[in-house]
């Protein structure tokens, strides 16, 4: 490609975000793709940036975000599946982006994510630099492109791992200082004219796309594109394309067209061609789906309590916490104060269980003190929304400035399965102690979620440490069996789980008790401006 | 719950000169309803020693061993559980390094610590509630009739954590100063709740040094009709000396501290407000 596209960024699938999502920052990112159905094309080619409208779902009482991503690892807390690769290849302008839309939208599933060649250029130096600036580089050439760099992401994106992307400065021709991190696929498209040029790249791809467009209207386009949107001239641009683009082309793209599963020709207004492909994706998707929660409720029971589970000593003081906040009749305000409390002691608790190191340290009193100190980098909070978001404050109160982070996991209402929703992790978080939050734990499905998308983004499981209220014993259970090394701090752990996934006898359904949108229609605010 | 409230039932099989293992260990088992009982008020004064070193929970009267005194002071000397994390806090407060910021926050969670757990030895009676779910949850339910008193100046420093707890529990406060030329300590103010006579007294004071302080304090509660078997003096830190001092003046009450060392970290007031 020798003219090098006006905008810079990751191109992923339309995306949603909730929060400001400044691009800039490094967090974790999640895409998730929008229903179909919508008439506007939720994604558009300049913007990694689109702030599409989410699917929702009002009912009466909630509103539920419809397109969470689906458990994508089984039982076992390893992902059974690799992530499906599609690899979208074709000369430039032929139409690829448009295609990959085409196919997004018709397949129809979340966490799919667009990943373009673009962002691989390799850095230039300071003499390439000017021949770029006189249209003297050749972009259309394997050797323009990081295809290591390419390798390895795509390996790790398949196996369900957190990766950065780099961003690429068309005018400095250098990577900016921040990557963008992508995350959560299970299906990727990869697109770029040379996505079929290297071997080891054409293993990882699970289908081959070239799109075959004339030469003359890939020329058409170019023009329009180059002149009308990027504001080049004339000369310019013919100049490149006889000297770079056309050879390239014949060189190093057409030839790559026999590697491809599928050619489509006439690109995107090929519909027949993309119907087919999609009923290929979905089928290859349906091997794939699992059901988590199934398997959870059917495994492991009867087994004694494992040795990474440490439960909060069972002192009167807890107890009597526990018979307040778990007793249907306390208002709000006191359920509110008394889990707090009750939050304190379970954090206070698992900070002891940190690793630490001796330290002498000198007195006042002019005597050395065998003391000892936190061994560890740093402590990261990270709670599952909405109920773990209320022992945020707990851990802030014994943590002075942690960093949290939040995951959004809702409960499917048609599979019973959980979902990933949103995701917003701090960065480099790989070598911290990272603190999970949430307040009830049942069948363990969310926590076991959350324990995945943090094993995904590279914490070892051993500094994961899973804090909840209350536990049922199959929780216990799921999460020990498919983490064995996570640690799992709790304060009770109840014996049953209904039919209903709810803890038995439990504490009923907490975020709605804490947050009070479990109101009856003729509950008074009384109470709440007694509260102090 | 099979332990009757008032009762030491739980056996301490612990040698007693052994500090408590870290409490994870000791708390993994499924729903574990092992209930320490510790109720300094309704019982017969003294406890033999044999009665009240409680298996799970506070260690009574076991210094731990290399720390100080080699002599045990009494079944009235009750310690945290020991863990890294509570070592590191005390750490922090003894270092001469620490910013005053750091010191008043490591402070304040070691006084929340040792406010949850002088809660722990006030009386409860058995009850049964319902949960949401529509089943019962066999709990317990704390009794009123208790109060707080700090003795001024380093005791204002837990109040608030026993605030933080007990939202509207009652406060008095006593003021004691050292005279300066007896080097006595004399009680120049003391302002308790009319009924203190029938209630459960936490008495707070971070530091036991000598003792001396705190000994007057009592004095001035017996006074005011409190018997010291109702008593539990909250404190961070307490020297071997000062430990034995108060139990041998008031054989009935209850200590509750985190470390016996014979070094006490004396500039906690000071530090803590600022006033060093």
């Amino acid at each position: 490609m020798s003219s090098p596209p006006a905008f810079s960024s990751v191109r992923i699938s339309g995306c949603w975000a909730l929060g400001p999502d400044g691009g800039s920052s490094a967090e974790s990112l999640d895409r998730l793709y929008p229903a179909v159905g919508s008439t506007k094309p939720p994604r558009k080619r300049t913007t990694s940036q689109c702030k599409s409208e989410p699917p929702l779902l009002r009912t009466s009482k909630r509103t539920i975000y419809t397109a969470g991503r689906p458990p994508w690892y089984n039982e076992h807390g390893t992902q059974s599946k690799e992530a499906f690769v599609i690899g979208l290849g074709g000369g430039s302008a032929s139409g690829k982006t448009t295609v990959a839309t085409m196919i997004i939208e018709a397949l129809d599933v979340p966490w799919v994510v667009l990943l373009s060649m673009d962002s691989f250029y390799k850095v230039l130096t300071k003499q390439q630099q000017e021949q770029a600036a006189s249209n003297d580089f050749n972009f259309d050439h394997p050797d323009a492109f990081d295809f290591d760099l390419i390798i390895a992401t795509l390996k790790k994106l398949k196996q369900g791992k957190s990766v950065k992307i780099p961003i690429y400065d068309f005018t400095t021709h250098s990577r900016k200082k921040e990557w963008k991190t992508l995350y959560g696929a299970n299906v990727i498209i990869f697109e770029g004219i040379m996505a079929f040029a290297d071997k080891e790249l054409l293993k990882l791809l699970d289908l081959k796309i070239f799109v075959d467009t004339d030469s003359d209207i890939r020329l058409v386009r170019r023009l329009r594109r180059d002149i009308s949107e990027r504001g080049r001239d004339i000369e310019g641009v013919i100049k490149q394309y006889n000297k770079f683009v056309k050879p390239a082309f014949d060189q190093y793209i057409q030839p790559t067209m026999r590697l491809a599963d599928i050619v489509v020709p006439r690109g995107s207004g090929n519909t027949v061609a993309i119907d087919l492909i999609v009923q290929h994706v979905h089928s290859q998707l349906e091997e794939r789906e699992l059901s988590v929660r199934a398997a959870l409720a059917s495994a492991h029971q009867c087994h004694p309590l494992p040795q990474t589970l440490s439960v909060l000593k069972s002192t009167p003081q807890v107890r009597g916490m526990h018979t307040i906040i778990r007793n249907k009749e306390t208002s709000r305000d006191e359920f509110i104060f008394y889990s707090k409390r009750l939050m304190r002691l379970l954090i206070e608790h698992a900070l002891s269980l940190l690793p630490f190191q001796s330290c002498t340290v000198q007195t006042p009193q002019g005597q050395d003190y065998e003391g000892r100190t936190y061994s560890g980098k740093q402590i990261t909070g990270v709670s599952i929304l909405r109920a773990g978001e209320t022992m945020e404050p707990a851990l802030r109160a014994v943590c002075k400035d942690v960093r949290i982070g939040t995951i959004l996991i809702q409960t499917n209402c048609n599979t019973g399965e959980p979902e990933l929703h949103y995701l917003r992790l701090p960065k480099d978080i790989s070598e911290d102690h990272v603190i999970l939050m949430d307040c009830t734990v049942s069948t363990g499905a969310a926590a076991m979620m959350a324990v995945r998308v943090l094993l995904d983004h590279d914490v070892p499981e051993d500094k994961i440490f899973l804090l909840s209220l209350l536990m049922a014993e199959m929780g216990v259970h799921s999460v020990a069996y498919a983490f064995p090394r996570v640690k799992i701090i709790t304060t009770a752990v109840d014996k049953k789980v209904n039919d209903l996934f709810r803890i038995i006898p439990g504490i009923g359904n907490f975020g709605d008790r804490y947050f009070g949108t479990d109101a009856p229609p003729d509950w008074s605010d009384d109470e709440d401006a007694l509260s102090t | 719950m099979e332990a009757m409230p008032c009762q030491n039932q739980r056996l301490g099989p612990r040698p007693q000169d052994e500090q408590p293992p870290p409490t994870a260990t000791a708390t993994t088992g499924s729903g574990s309803r092992l209930i320490r009982f510790a109720e300094p008020g309704e019982d017969s004064g003294c406890p033999s020693p044999d009665s009240s070193s409680s298996s799970n929970g506070v260690a009574a009267a076991a210094i731990p061993a290399g720390e100080g005194g080699a002599t045990p002071i009494g079944p009235q000397l009750k310690l945290l559980p020991m863990n890294d994390q509570l070592r590191e806090l005390q750490t922090i407060i003894r270092d001469k390094k620490s910013s005053r910021g750091d010191f008043v926050f490591s402070a304040d969670r070691l006084i929340r610590l040792v406010v949850e757990e002088g809660l722990n030895q006030l009386p409860y009676t058995e009850c049964t509630v319902t949960t949401p779910t529509g089943h019962k949850y066999e709990g317990v339910r704390f009794e009123k009739g208790n109060c707080g008193v700090s003795i001024m100046r380093s005791g204002e420093a837990m109040e608030q954590g026993l605030r933080d707890c007990c939202r509207s529990i009652r406060i008095g406060k006593i003021l004691i100063q050292s005279d300066e030329e007896t080097q006595r300590a004399k009680v120049y103010y003391a302002k308790f709740p009319p009924d203190i006579y029938r209630r459960k007294v936490l008495l707070m004071y971070p530091i036991l040094s000598t003792g001396n302080t705190v000994i007057e304090a009592v004095k001035v509660l017996v006074e005011h009709g409190v018997q010291p078997s109702v008593i539990i003096l909250l404190s961070l830190f307490s020297t071997p000396h000062g430990a034995k001092s108060i139990i041998q003046e008031f054989p009935e009450i209850t200590i509750l501290t985190t470390e016996v060392h014979p070094v006490a970290p004396t500039h906690f007031g000071q530090k803590y407000f600022g006033t060093d």
